[in-house]
């Protein structure tokens, strides 16, 4: 009962105490979005370990396999180790992401790529698309939409464009150059071509020295027409199955590129293929940008283990206007002093951290849970979690305050668990940006284990699966966390009201 | 009602130390039930020291502090709801009204309902603070006001023993004649006084009992009138230039008669009041007087007779 009318009390100082209020509120919250709004789409995301390539696909035609050309093209691109593809839906979104430097290019296939690649061949009424340095890209209608202030990253784009598309045009020419080894255009041209010579002996029938392969099939079928259509295929068949037997490692009718060179299918090489997502938001707010998903939960943290700060001072002023000794003085309990002292925290740092969620998720779009969520999970991390932190906050601050004589005492004292350990527990730098070992480092303090839960309950993508271990686990160690540092403060409390000396 | 059953108080041989420095040096006395009883002492004497452990905030090394026949110990929080301590220093929420101060330290004491509302009110009127102030922020006070209301949260529970450490200290006249007024009427009502304060007035106006403490030793403890007893009346007069022949006859008749510096000058001390006896003498030897001033005994005199004129720290 006393420890209500203690706790009343302090929640009515600290009502009265307006600017204090709202600096407990606000300021989390407007550091949450100055933040949001100064840094970059990438903030707090690892550097991609694959290199992204941006692709518009426009191609309406079809190509082998009755599959449009640019598939295969991105097919070609997504199967190199070390590239990931990204789907971008419209040109204007295209032009958009290049000409505000998020993307250093785009590739795009235009509507008539199957169609320009099927004219692709080596036969001078097809369309060569080849020079010097690899592939005409405007012969097969593929454009490439380049940021000038990122020409490096955008010449590295285009050469894996040349070569996807020298992979996809080059098996395609040669397998249709092949099959038309057996084409009767061929043969005859072949036949008129090649001459064999006549051997002395027959130069009485044939009176001269050469005689022409076509004339000679004729001769051979003697003037029969399907028998010297059936000679002409023949020798087509043998000029394939030669060729096929001397350049044994291709395949010559392909036409794909690991047909054409009997590649072995890497099953080792991750596939990625991405759909362009706005991280950056919308709006003023930039609402629903990613990167909230990484400042709420750490900047919830981080202002919810500010509280030391808030909570030792107004137990340094306790102690320094004397109402502490007189406190101690009446016949209320140590328990019950430290629980009148302890539910304000707790209550203040629950209605932060729901404060902050609630503001982040109607103001910035944050996204909390999945929609796979029961309510059972709900419950786990909107109401276990919360209490866990608050817990482990409260008990700091009881102990901090209890040790700090003065404020400047308080000031440096709570300099450690406030500024310090928030640096180590990832509130102030993502653990992305930080070295590999940083999140280590981190769970040995308690925003490490708040944050690493609070951001399993603000996933940066829907796709993500959520860890309910985890969150039970960094309840668990936050409740340990906050009952040792009670009962320390238990003691030392114990200690002052009874002392000896 | 005996003896035994009128002590409240009783400290026997208590010994605290501050490190190496006795705070308290095996200092024993009583303190009756109903009276005002004065601790005196310079600055560092102990008084503090002695109020803490009363108070059960302290715990001294050796000996024993009873109340009402049970020892006061830290952990007796019983004990701590049957004694109110005003401390030296302001001890309230400035961010709260008078009303909510007393309020919330009657809850802690247990009291609710409409016997916290009547005692707050009776407190509030006794300190002095019944009108519009009580619902005024307590750091907008005047010192006096806050000094008041220092005092009234110490009694708002209704405690049988109410410390007072120095309770006076930077108030005007006014507040401390109100406040000597609120001590008065809580002490009619049976409550008894430990009053610590510098002012020798104070404790002549208002104690029954005093008891003089210094370097941790209780060097006095009576009544007013019999600390007054310690010391001596001094008169001092002057006689005219032309009988001053008649000095031997003086100083024959008035053995601990003193000559002053000042040629003709003259001063007496006794514990009785000598001045009929120089009055008559004076007159029968046809001696003329030019001056005659009585130099009477008070606390002050015998605090610093008792405790020395040299500066403490």
């Amino acid at each position: 009962m006393q420890s209500f009318i203690i706790a009343k009390k302090e929640l009515k100082l600290l009502i009265r105490d307006k600017l204090t209020a709202t600096v407990l509120f606000v300021l989390p919250f407007a550091m949450i979005l100055i933040l949001g709004l100064l840094l970059g789409e990438g903030f707090g995301q690892k550097n991609d370990d694959l290199m992204r390539i941006s692709v518009l696909n426009l191609d309406k035609g079809l190509g082998l396999n009755n599959k449009p050309w640019a598939e295969h093209a991105i097919d070609d691109m997504v199967s190199t180790p070390n590239i990931k593809v990204e789907i971008i839906q419209t040109k204007e979104l295209a032009n958009e992401l290049v000409k505000t430097g998020k993307r250093a290019a785009v590739i795009i296939f235009n509507q008539d790529f199957s169609d320009r690649v099927n004219e692709c061949s080596f036969l001078s009424t097809g369309v060569n698309p080849f020079h010097r340095d690899g592939i005409y890209l405007e012969k097969l209608q593929v454009s490439i939409v380049k940021d000038n202030k990122q020409p490096a990253t955008s010449a590295i784009i285009e050469s894996v464009c040349q070569i996807a598309l020298l992979r996809i045009v080059m098996p395609w020419m040669i397998g249709k150059a092949f099959e038309k080894l057996g084409d009767p255009e061929f043969i005859e041209l072949l036949g008129k071509e090649v001459s064999l010579p006549i051997p002395p002996s027959l130069r009485l029938l044939m009176p001269k020295e050469k005689i022409p392969l076509g004339e000679l099939l004729e001769l051979a079928s003697g003037k029969d027409v399907v028998l010297a259509k059936n000679y002409r295929e023949k020798v087509g068949q043998g000029i394939q199955t030669a060729l096929t037997g001397q350049f044994k490692n291709y395949n010559l009718t392909g036409k794909s590129w690991a047909s054409l060179t009997r590649s072995i299918n890497n099953t080792e090489t991750v596939k990625t293929l991405t759909t362009f997502q706005n991280d950056d938001g919308t709006g003023i707010l930039k609402r629903g940008a990613i990167r909230y998903q990484i400042l709420v939960p750490s900047f919830t943290v981080m202002f919810a283990f500010s509280l030391i700060l808030i909570s030792g001072w107004i137990f340094v002023a306790e102690k320094r206007q004397g109402t502490f000794n007189r406190l101690l003085s009446s016949p209320v309990s140590t328990p019950s002093i430290l629980l009148g002292k302890f539910l304000p925290t707790v209550i203040i740092s629950l209605f932060q951290i729901f404060f902050l969620l609630a503001l982040g998720k109607v103001l910035l779009g944050l996204k909390i849970g999945l929609p796979t969520w029961s309510l059972t999970d709900w419950a786990i991390a909107l109401i276990i979690l919360p209490i866990a932190t608050s817990f482990c906050v409260a008990s700091f601050s009881l102990l901090i305050g209890l040790l700090s004589k003065n404020e400047t005492q308080l000031a440096l004292f709570s300099s450690v668990p406030v500024c310090l350990f928030a640096l180590i527990g990832g509130c102030i730098f993502p653990w992305e940006m930080m070295p590999d070992n940083a999140k280590t480092l981190a769970f040995l303090t308690p925003q490490g284990w708040a944050l690493d839960a609070f951001r399993e309950i603000m996933p940066s993508s829907f796709d993500n699966t959520t860890d309910f271990n985890l969150i039970w686990k960094s309840a668990l160690v936050l409740t340990i966390m906050g009952f040792i540092l009670m009962c320390v403060t238990w003691i030392t409390l114990g200690g002052i009201r009874f002392r000896s000396s | 009602m005996t003896q035994a059953h009128s002590v409240i108080l009783k400290i026997d041989g208590l010994t605290k130390l501050h490190g190496q420095f006795k705070a308290l040096n095996s200092i024993s006395f009583n303190i009756n039930r109903g009276e005002i009883f004065g601790l005196l002492g310079p600055n560092g004497a102990g008084k503090s020291t002695l109020l803490s452990i009363l108070a059960g905030s302290s715990k001294p090394h050796t000996g024993t502090a009873c109340f009402d026949g049970m020892q006061i110990q830290p952990n007796n929080l019983k004990l701590r709801a049957r004694i109110g301590l005003v401390p030296q220093d302001f001890a309230f929420y400035e961010d709260l009204t008078a009303k909510e101060n007393l309020v919330f330290f009657g809850n802690l004491y247990g009291l609710q309902g409409t016997l916290l509302t009547k005692k707050v009110n009776e407190i509030l009127e006794i300190i002095g603070l019944d009108d519009g102030k009580a619902n005024q922020y307590s750091k907008y006070f005047s010192g006096g006001m806050k000094r008041r209301l220092n005092l009234g949260i110490a009694l708002v529970h209704s405690p049988e023993v109410l410390m007072l450490d120095e309770p006076t200290v930077g108030v005007d006249p006014q507040s401390r004649n109100r406040i000597f007024e609120a001590i008065k009427t809580i002490n009619a009502t049976g409550t008894t006084i430990i009053y610590t304060t510098h002012y020798m007035e104070e404790a002549e106006s208002l104690c029954n009992r005093i008891a003089i403490l210094d370097h941790g030793e209780i060097i006095a403890c009576d009544t007013l009138q019999n600390l007054l007893s310690l010391t001596k009346t001094t008169i001092n007069f002057s006689i005219i230039e032309n009988d001053q022949t008649k000095a031997g006859l003086l100083q024959q008749k008035l053995p601990t008669l003193k000559q002053a510096t000042l040629q003709g000058s003259y001063s007496l001390a006794s514990h009785n009041n000598p001045t009929p006896e120089i009055i008559n003498l004076l007159v029968n030897e046809k001696i003329q007087i030019i001056s005659m001033q009585l130099d009477s005994p008070n606390l002050e005199k015998v605090f610093l007779s008792l405790t020395g004129r040299h500066l403490r720290d």
